[in-house]
């Protein structure tokens, strides 16, 4: 068999020639972005080839390749299948990335649905020979006990703690174990996942986690590990599960040391996610969402043994998971929601969290009203020329002035990508400084004199224009069609806003607040929203940044069965618009894309 | 003072580039007042403006939107004209598409777009909207024996459905009278080999130029 080799990696792959080369480096763990999931359109799968030969270069490669690209070896690891021995180097390494942890909080009162309590068994004697069941079943003033508690737990006397679920005992444990209570809150984002261990005694955070969705390597976005179940009926269910349900358990692992306790002692897990992580989670079939009438498999919380999809913490861990509305208002949403308290609220509210997806909640007297806007991916950082997810190398912020233009990089390291909140920033840049129109154009650069600042950093790529943000080597560009990403993410995400404004007969001036959630919108300052009009000019002053209230929202549950009780009645309660389905939506899309209010 | 018909044919083609509704009606009533002929007013004024507005789109300078509404402009202008073409010019065979987006999608924004450049190229469009059953590509190409099907989907879930079509075609018999052209956000040239379709167009002024070329037409 042939194989694959990889600069300053020891081991070689060996394949069987039938599959293209991301295919087989995936399947050997080795690390390739492939936001597109290998159908030959993103044009991020880069690999060098160092030695050996590939099949000749295919039109798609030179489109989407740069020319020095291709005459230093770089080929889209998708769109070839090796037959030979081969040596490539791989481009990209898997970057630190930043992964909101925090965020707002209302107060609340602490009443877990785990609770503990301490019980004297009495000893058998000789002359006494009770059974332990009979025993404890005194004790707590129970008939039986549920054979499975006999199995699990270990039959000891004297002093001993029962753990109960709401009612039901579910555990036994030896002595005084009321001090070790803990339990977990997870958020699982399509593209982060974030937990932390929680203290149900006191209700305190002992430790948080994050790590990127596991899922990433079948897709960056929902569609595509739609998609990918789709192509790969056979299991694609199982390792979708197994790879959230790996990294969950990974993260157990984590937070038990760092906190140092033991993971028998969690007792409830509460998950928030959005729909389609929440059908992946429990392996159920997510197709429907991925179609119109894009209706999901299910919508209610649901409360289950967290054992039974293979989480590893104590035999009678409980799992619970946050209700969704629809297929794209899911339980991260209905959380949010929740966390600002969206229901109770007078006066109008709009509740907004940003990314791929941008959904929109907006409360009025406490009645809620909710559409989910596809705003790409652009808002990411991805199906941008120079894109990149934030992290290190990425720019973040553009400044531009007549003494040139000011990159802000994470890391501070030398920039190789721009990422979402970089290229809002620059696009507001532009409009401001005026090389792009209201309409998203580039100026004609004849328009422009030679001696003016602006004139060397617009360039021309044949007949398009495009921005110099950072000169060769590594030359990063704006794209007339990276700004018209970001434009079709604005219009999206205006449109809804509006729409929904309209549904509810509310005009802009009587809203009071509004609430921006989620990872990405924590990185966008007020200036940048409505500098480039994602959001109308009008609310400028009212914006609020409450953080990863998914997480927030999953952490009360767990610490209150009342405020699960009360999600589920929210999400019972939240209306949901289907933005494509409603009059007039193109033209009100058509009129959002451009650059003013 | 008259104008003259050249003056007029330049202003129709303006107010289409200019997305200006209100006045190509205005002059395409000035244009049929003076008795000039509606198959010029057409061919000269507002298809060269809906051509000149998409080449203005190739060149980037105009977005998906902005021509939608450059063929807002065209189209009203048009339903003007139409019952003045003399009977031969409207009764003209043209080749026949059939158009839409596949089965369980619903985006349609670039599926318009497609639609109106190749309406604008001289084809007879038929428009099947959004979500479209899979069959009824196939059935409405039989039935009005299209020379040309084109599908459309932004979603990499749906994309499945034009593999679909491709094999119906086949069954029915008649993949080989149909060119089968595809397109739209995941879709690529990749895609569309995998399939067995007939081309891959990134947008819609390409897919003018590849239609034109599988059916052979300069």
């Amino acid at each position: 068999m042939p194989k694959i080799f990889i600069k300053n990696k020891k081991e070689a792959i060996e394949y069987i020639p039938d599959r293209d080369l991301l295919q087989l480096l995936l399947e050997n763990d080795i690390f390739v972005d492939n936001p597109c999931n290998g159908k030959g359109l993103c044009g991020k799968c880069k690999i060098r080839l160092l030695e050996g030969n590939l099949p000749a270069i295919s039109a798609t490669e030179e489109r989407l390749l740069k020319k020095e690209e291709i005459s230093s070896g770089i080929r889209l690891s998708c769109l070839v299948v090796p037959q030979e021995d081969i040596t490539i180097e791989i481009l990209q390494k898997e970057r630190k990335h930043e992964i909101l942890t925090k965020g707002y909080i209302p107060e609340f009162d602490f009443h877990p649905a785990i609770s503990k309590e301490i019980y004297e068994i009495e000893k058998p004697t000789l002359e006494n020979q009770k059974a332990f069941e009979d025993a404890l079943c005194n004790a707590l003033g129970i008939e039986e006990l549920d054979w499975q508690l006999l199995q699990k737990n270990e039959v000891t006397y004297g002093q001993i703690t029962g753990v109960f679920h709401g009612e039901e005992l579910i555990g036994i444990e030896a002595g005084d174990t009321t001090d070790t209570l803990y339990g977990m809150a997870i958020d699982i984002g399509t593209t982060t996942v974030v937990a932390a261990l929680v203290n149900m005694k006191t209700g305190e955070e002992l430790a948080t986690a994050s790590i990127i969705n596991p899922q990433k390597r079948y897709g960056l976005d929902v569609l595509t590990r739609i998609t990918y179940g789709l192509e790969n009926p056979k299991d694609a269910k199982e390792k979708l599960q197994h790879a959230i349900v790996n990294a969950i358990n990974q993260m157990i692992g984590e937070l038990c040391s760092k906190a140092k306790i033991d993971r028998n002692n969690i007792y409830e897990i509460v998950v928030a996610a959005n729909c389609t992580m929440m059908h992946f989670l429990l392996g159920i079939d997510a197709t429907s969402i991925g179609k119109s009438p894009y209706a999901p498999a299910f919508v209610k919380a649901k409360n289950i043994s967290a054992m039974d999809i293979g989480i590893k913490a104590a035999a009678a861990t409980r799992l619970y998971c946050l209700p969704s509305v629809s297929a794209y208002i899911g339980a991260d949403i209905v959380a949010g929601a929740y966390v600002c308290q969206l229901h109770k609220k007078e006066g109008n509210h709009l509740f907004i969290d940003i990314g791929t997806n941008g959904e929109i909640v907006l409360s009025s007297d406490g009645r809620l009203l909710s559409c989910s806007c596809a705003a790409g991916p652009a808002l990411e950082g991805m199906n941008i020329s120079s894109g990149m997810r934030a992290a290190e190398g990425a720019i973040e912020d553009v400044k531009i002035s007549d003494d040139g233009i000011e990159l802000k990089v994470i890391g501070n390291l030398e920039p190789i990508g721009i990422c979402g909140s970089g290229i809002l920033a620059a696009v507001k840049e532009l409009l401001r400084i005026g090389l792009v129109k209201k309409d998203g154009g580039f100026i004609k650069k004849e328009k422009l004199e030679e001696s003016d600042y602006r004139y060397d950093m617009l360039q021309l790529d044949g007949i398009k224009r495009e921005f110099v943000l950072k000169k060769s080597p590594g030359e990063l560009l704006i794209t007339q069609g990276d700004v018209r990403q970001v434009q079709l993410a604005k219009g999206a995400i205006l449109s809804g806003f509006y729409a929904l404004l309209k549904q509810a007969n509310i005009q802009m001036n009587q809203l009071h607040q509004v609430m921006i959630a989620g990872q990405f919108g924590a990185h966008l300052p007020a200036e940048s929203l409505v500098g480039i009009g994602i959001l109308p000019q009008e609310v400028e002053d009212k914006l609020v940044y409450v953080g990863n209230s998914s997480k927030t929202g999953a952490y009360m549950a767990l610490m209150s069965t009342e405020v699960k009780k009360e999600i589920e009645e929210l999400a019972k309660q939240m209306g949901y618009m289907e933005l494509g389905a409603s009059e007039g939506y193109e033209r009100l899309f058509t009129r959002c894309l451009l650059f003013s209010n | 003072m008259s104008v003259s018909k050249e003056e007029l044919i330049k202003r129709l083609s303006d107010g289409v580039v200019n997305m200006e509704e209100e006045d190509v009606i205005e002059v395409v009533n000035e244009y049929l007042e003076a008795g000039y002929p509606a198959f010029d007013a057409i061919m000269e004024g507002l298809v060269d403006g809906m051509n000149r507005a998409s080449q203005l789109y190739e060149e980037e300078e105009y977005f998906v939107t902005d021509v939608l509404l450059c063929s807002d402009a065209m189209y009203e202008g048009l339903s003007v004209l139409r019952p003045h073409l003399p009977a031969s010019e409207a009764e003209k065979v043209k080749p026949k598409g059939i158009i839409g987006v596949v089965e369980g999608d619903t985006h349609d924004i670039g599926k318009n777009l497609v639609k109106i450049m190749l309406e604008t190229a001289g084809f007879d469009m038929v428009d099947l909207g959004r979500d479209v059953p899979l069959q009824s590509f196939v059935d409405k190409a039989k039935e009005e024996n299209a020379s040309f099907v084109c599908m459309s989907t932004l979603m990499t879930t749906t994309m499945g459905g034009m593999k679909t079509v491709v094999e119906l075609l086949r069954e029915a018999g008649i993949r080989e009278q149909v060119k089968v052209v595809i397109g739209g956000g995941p879709i690529s040239k990749k895609y569309a080999d995998t399939i067995g379709a007939d081309g891959y167009s990134p947008n819609a002024v390409e897919a003018v130029k590849l239609v034109k070329n599988l059916l052979d037409i300069a």
